[in-house]
Order: structure tokens, then sequence, then C-alpha cells
């Protein structure tokens, strides 16, 4: 357990407070708060070493059997549990025919949250700006309201509406528009399922799905640019273009950062949505359409099975998957971290204070 | 489709021996020794299950299959009416927890469509599957105002395979002479779930189909083949849901769920069975798939009832399990409730009646297996 540190000069200086420095003298409550805030500051932090060391735990034997194919091969096969025969690497035994290959679920986490990334920070920022530059205070209420409920949308539902109605929408008619574009760029030549199911709705639905987290914190930021620098702009004669560009932007940069790996990492780790609409298939997508898997989409449609492995080895391939997974979505997160920091410190005071 | 009428001739030897209703009292089933593997249907002598309400209250924890749980919902309450001190508390979760819960011994009862794997009862020994029901699984397509196709195990795995891939092709046409199919491509819907319907699916695929039998093979996840116009779906309604919009689909559609894919207007595929006729799932061919599979049921009753021989057997049908690991059951009082539970849900006096099976799409266990399962559930002593 973290004991909370004490802060000198934390508590009100009367008579009866000074030289609060000895634990013996706090009081019932001071006691009970410390032990209740240091128990529920350790709760997080044992909470991920706990789920990390179990994932590598489990983890290891289905690196061993796999080694380096598991970043090469993109076959993923929890083996076929009813034959006579096993497959053994490296001396791991393993259901006959096992593969764990992760290209193809890297492949498809990587494609499918780096498109809805690129999509929604853009809108994001171009729909927050345009609600505080733009629309009458009347109305900025209500549409940023509404701009956040889209987060309170459960994933499973956006996974629904996307397999059922945006998904054979897309299909039929802005694919096929899309696909004309191939001539000037030739990533969107190609053939679609028919109801849509692929990498590109993933994205798009995913886009949708992160759009709240990027726009509710650049809204916060956009809010808190001081009024002075921007009138102060106005008043030498900039038009707004200039103001957002000058002023706004440079503000709000870092924060926009921050927010846009938040909500890389909720892409990285969406699952039934992505599991409904990515079509699930055991290959990387052949084109911008094409269906494909995403880590955790396979853990959710595979668990099951693999706990019927009497070698117990595809459960442990699970826990490999959940490790990279968990590797990507902690990478994500550090790196942005050093890229607020680096950004914070070339733009001088913009861009604080996130 | 309709799946009743056949529980009251499949009871006819358990009902005589065991007697579900007397609460507190302990009533005795008789079952054939172990050797009754190689003769199913000799008369019961031998070993004795001993059933009745326990001293203390039980509750029999279940976890496990999606197509076994709405089944035990309906047990849960006539479980408990029958013998008070007996609760049934199933739950959902898919097959393969089932088997790992049941075996580790976190829950009593787990419910599985497959059977267990030879490593899983090599891991576990003295492990159980014990069937309690019959399911069965039809193969529907979306094409307009063809109805009655015509398909084999073999053409539908090389539609699976991405070999075959418009429904006009050579290979469907010579099993439907005087059809004027379209030239419109197939598009394969599986599931991109774990499920036991996929294991079904596949065994058939495999029993029909060498490529397929030394390539994907069969289980509740399969390495399936990469076919470009594939679409998957999550569950045995979306299967449904998304063949419905899907023209020129075929899926794969659980019993439990058929009557929504009729009634969409879906076709349902006429199967070739090992006997070279084409059956469609109802109550009689799936009747005549179960009493020719029972005769080869081994003692251990991890068994296919896939593919079976005899005119009318349908092709696609097998055992829905319960799985137990009786070195996990300590308390006696427990053993007690899980006989007795087990020997009521088979009887068609207890929970295999009709209106709990037809609900569901089941048809009962037949008469040669019960003595089988009689001698496996005389070894859960506690």
């Amino acid at each position: 357990m973290i004991l909370v540190r004490r802060r000198a000069g934390g508590l009100p200086a009367g008579p009866a407070r000074v030289a609060r420095t000895h634990s013996h003298e706090l009081s019932t409550g001071d006691r009970v708060l410390q032990w209740v805030s240091g128990a529920a500051a350790t709760v997080p932090l044992a909470g991920l070493l706990f789920i990390t060391i179990i994932l590598v735990v489990w983890a290891i034997p289905a690196i061993i059997y796999s080694g380096g194919t598991f970043f090469t091969s993109d076959k993923f096969f929890i083996g076929n549990f009813y034959n006579p025969n096993f497959s053994s690497v490296n001396g791991v035994v393993a259901p006959f025919g096992a593969n764990y290959g992760a290209l193809t679920f890297i492949i498809g986490t990587m494609t499918s949250s780096l498109i809805a990334l690129v999509l929604a920070v853009p809108i994001s920022v171009g729909g927050v700006l345009m609600l505080s530059e733009w629309i009458p205070r009347q109305l900025e209420g209500p549409l940023s309201t509404f701009l956040e409920l889209l987060a309170g949308i459960p994933s499973v539902v956006f996974g629904f509406w996307g397999l059922t109605v945006f998904g054979p929408f897309l299909g039929a008619h802005v694919f096929p528009a899309l696909s004309h574009l191939g001539v000037i760029l030739p990533f969107f030549k190609g053939s679609w399922a028919y109801n849509g199911q692929g990498l590109l709705t993933a994205s798009l639905v995913l886009t949708l799905m992160i759009i709240p987290i990027i726009a509710s914190t650049t809204r916060q930021l956009v809010r808190r640019v001081p009024v002075l620098a921007t009138e102060g702009a106005l008043a030498l004669g900039m038009t707004k273009y200039e103001v957002v560009r000058v002023v706004t932007i440079p503000y709000v940069r870092t924060g926009i950062i921050a927010s846009a790996l938040l909500g890389w990492g909720r892409a990285l780790g969406e699952t039934i949505a992505v599991l409904l609409i990515i079509g699930m298939a055991n290959n990387p997508p052949v084109n911008v359409y094409g269906t494909t898997s995403t880590l955790a989409s396979t853990i959710a449609a595979d668990l099951d099975s693999a706990l019927g492995d009497g070698t117990g080895m595809a459960v442990r391939a699970m826990a490999l998957l959940g490790l990279l997974l968990l590797t990507m979505s902690l990478i994500t997160n550090l790196a942005g971290r050093l890229v607020v920091r680096r950004i914070s410190s070339d733009a001088l005071p913009v861009g604080r204070g996130v | 489709m309709n799946v009743r009428r056949h529980a009251s001739i499949g009871f006819a030897v358990i009902t005589g021996a065991v007697l579900v209703s007397a609460c507190g009292s302990t009533s005795t089933v008789t079952a054939p020794p172990t050797s009754a593997a190689s003769s199913a249907s000799s008369s019961p002598t031998a070993a004795a299950v001993q059933t009745g309400n326990p001293t203390g209250p039980q509750t029999l924890s279940e976890a496990g299959s999606s197509l076994l749980y709405p089944y035990l919902q309906k047990l849960a309450p006539g479980i408990s009416a029958a013998f008070p001190n007996i609760t049934l508390t199933p739950a959902a979760g898919g097959s393969g927890t089932g088997q790992s819960e049941a075996l580790s011994g976190t829950i009593d009862l787990g419910g599985s469509d497959a059977y267990l794997s030879s490593a899983q009862v090599t891991a576990n020994p003295g492990s159980l599957n014990i069937p309690i029901a019959v399911s069965a699984q039809a193969v529907n397509y979306n094409l307009p105002g063809i109805t009655n196709l015509k398909l084999s195990g073999s053409v539908i795995a090389q539609i699976y395979e991405g070999t075959i891939t418009t429904w006009n092709n050579a290979a469907i046409a010579t099993l439907n002479p005087g059809v004027t199919l379209p030239s419109t491509p197939i598009i394969p819907i599986r599931r991109s779930d774990s499920s036991g319907d996929t294991f079904i699916f596949t065994s058939f695929l495999s029993a029909t189909n060498p490529t397929w039998s030394s390539g994907p093979s069969f289980g509740t996840t399969v390495s399936w083949p990469t076919v470009a116009s594939e679409l998957t779906a999550s569950g045995n309604p979306a299967m449904v849901d998304t063949l419905h919009t899907t023209p020129g689909g075929i899926a794969y559609v659980g019993v439990s769920v058929e009557g929504t894919a009729l009634v969409d207007g879906l076709g349902e595929a006429e199967l070739e069975n090992a006997s070279g006729s084409y059956v469609q799932p109802e109550t009689t061919t799936i009747t005549a798939a179960v009493t020719a599979g029972a005769t080869n049921v081994p003692a251990s009753l991890a068994a296919s009832l896939i593919y079976e021989t005899g005119a009318q057997a349908y092709p696609i049908v097998n055992f829905e399990y319960l799985i137990i690991n009786p070195s996990k059951i300590t308390s006696s009082d427990t053993a007690l409730a899980i006989r007795t539970f087990i020997e009521w849900a088979i009887s068609s006096t207890g929970g295999a009646t009709q209106d709990n099976l037809s609900a569901v799409g089941f048809v009962p266990l037949p008469t040669t297996v019960v003595p089988l399962v009689n001698t496996a559930v005389a070894q859960i002593t506690g």
C-alpha cells in the first residue's frame, strides 16, 4: 500500500493544527482519509502490474512455441483439437496444426485505428472550432451536449448499426463511388463485401466512436484560450481564419495530440463493434474495403474455443495476443506523453495547462 | 420445421426404471456394465444409478453452450419442482467455457455442443461427456424462387473453400437437374465467434470432403479458407439476418432458430446423406439419423451423429452434452443431485418433455444410448 504523502502547509495553520507532521497527532478522520486514498491510489497500479504479470506468465509457452513467427506469420489458427496428433515446437506441445501468427491482427488493428484517427482528428477539431467561433452561443450548448452524448452510445450499438444499416449503405452507395476515385487515388481500387463488412466500414465506425473523445477534450481547451489573445489578434485586424491559425490552434495543439492518442487507444482496443463489422477474416485486408481481424476482436471471438484446448496452449496464445495489445496501448500512451512534452517545451506558454 | 413426436418411444426403457417423482426417497435406475459399449441395446442389468432428493439444499451450477442454455433454462424450474432440494443455475458463455470450467471444477455441469477431445480427457482422467438431448442444423440459402435446392456436403465444402463460386456451377447443376440456377456469385456466410454450430457444420464437411477433412477439419473455431466473397456473423440470429439481406448467400443455422429462417422466406437445402438420398431437417429425418447413429455410440459417449446411413437420415445431427469431472465433485450430496438431475433431464416424464424439447428444436436421446448414459452417470459418486 502506498501511503499518501502529507504536504507541508497543506492544512489550515490554526493554533491546534501546528506541527502536523507526526502521524500520532493525526485525527481519526485524517488517518481514515490517508488509508482510503492510499488504497485507492494502489488499486490501479496493482491492477496494471497484476494484469501484465499474469499475461506475461501465461504467454511464455506461446512465445516459446511461436517464436519470431508470431510477428511474421499472418496465419493464426488455434489448432485442431480432435486430431490424434499434436504439433510440437521447441518442446511445447499444441493441438495439431496450431500456428500463432499475429501479423494479420497487427495489420488489422493498426490500419483500422489509424484510418479512424486520421479521419477523426480533423473532424473533431473542425467541429469544435465551428462550435466555438461561428455557431451562436444559444446553439453551442445543445450541440456540444449532443457531441458528447455520442460518447455514451454503447459500442455494441455502434456495431449493430454498422452491421445492419451503415455497412450495407456504404456497400451499396458509397464504395461504388469511392472505387471510381481509384483512377486518381489507387488505394480506393478494389472490390468489397456486399454488406460493407470490412476494414473501411470498421474504420469509419471507429471514427464516429472516437470523435467525442477527441472533440470533448478539444472543446475544453478551446474554451480556455485567453480572450485577451484572440481579441487582441482580432483588434490587430486578423481574420477569423488567422486568429484560429495563429492563436487558437497553437494554444490547443498539445491537447489535441494528447486527446488523439486517447482516441487511438480506444480504437486499438475496441472489440465488439469491430468484431461485428470488420468481417473477421483470417488474413490481412486485400484492399481498403477488405475483411480482416484485429487483436481485440480475435480474442473476443476465439477465446471460448481456446478454452476447449486440452493442451491449454490456445488460451496461452490468446494471452500473447492480449499482451501484444496491452503493449501497443502502452506504447501509444507513452509516445503521446513524449510528443506532448517535446511540443510543449517548444511552444512556450501556448499549449500548456492541458 | 417440426421436431416433436419422438419423446414417448425414446424413453420406454428409462421411464420403466426410474421413479423420479418421489421427493426425499431414493430411487434406482439400472444400467448395464461398461461392456455395454458393444451391445448398447441389451436389456438393462448391473450398475445402479442412485437418484433422489438430497438431504440438504444443493445448487448445481452450469455454464457453457449457448445452444443448450435455453433448454436448461426450461429445465431449471422443473427440477426444483420435482426435487425441492435441487436448484439448477444455468448460464451461457460458450461450449469452451463450459468444458474448461467443468473440468477445473469451477462449475458442476458444463454445457457443450462438442464432446471432450482426447487431450482434455488425458489431462482430466475420468471426465465425462453425458448427452442429454439431440440437436440438428439446417443449411439455408437465399435464392428467391428456388425451392428444394439439393446440395451435398462435398459441394458445400467446395463453396466454403472458394473453389465453387457461382450458383450455376456444374457441380450444383448436376445435383439439381431441371432447376434453372442463376449465375450469381455464391456468398458463403460463416460464424465469426466460437460456435458449436461451426463444430457440427465442419464435422459434416469433414465427413463428406477429404480436402476439407485434411485441411480446416472440424472444431468450434477452424482455420477457414480465404474466400473473397465470404461474410461473417456472430450468433445464430445474426446468421439468419445476414443471409436474409444477402442474395446468393448460403449459411448454416441451428434448428433452434431455423423457424425464423423459414419465416424469412429463405430456402432450406435438401442435403445428400450417406445413403445418397436428399433430406431436410424434420422430425422423421433427425430421428432416423439418431436411430442409425445410436448403434455406434462408444462407452465414452464421445460420438458424432453426423452423416449417418439410412435412406431417411438427416446428415447434420449431434448430441448436446453436459461435461462433468467426477474427481472435482467432492460431496456425495452434490453427486446425488447431479445424478438425479441428469436422470430426470433425460426422462420423458421429467425434463425431456415434448414441450421443452420442441421449444428449442431438440429431439430426445435415443433409447439405445440411455443405458450408456446411466453407466456414465453411475460414475459420479462424489
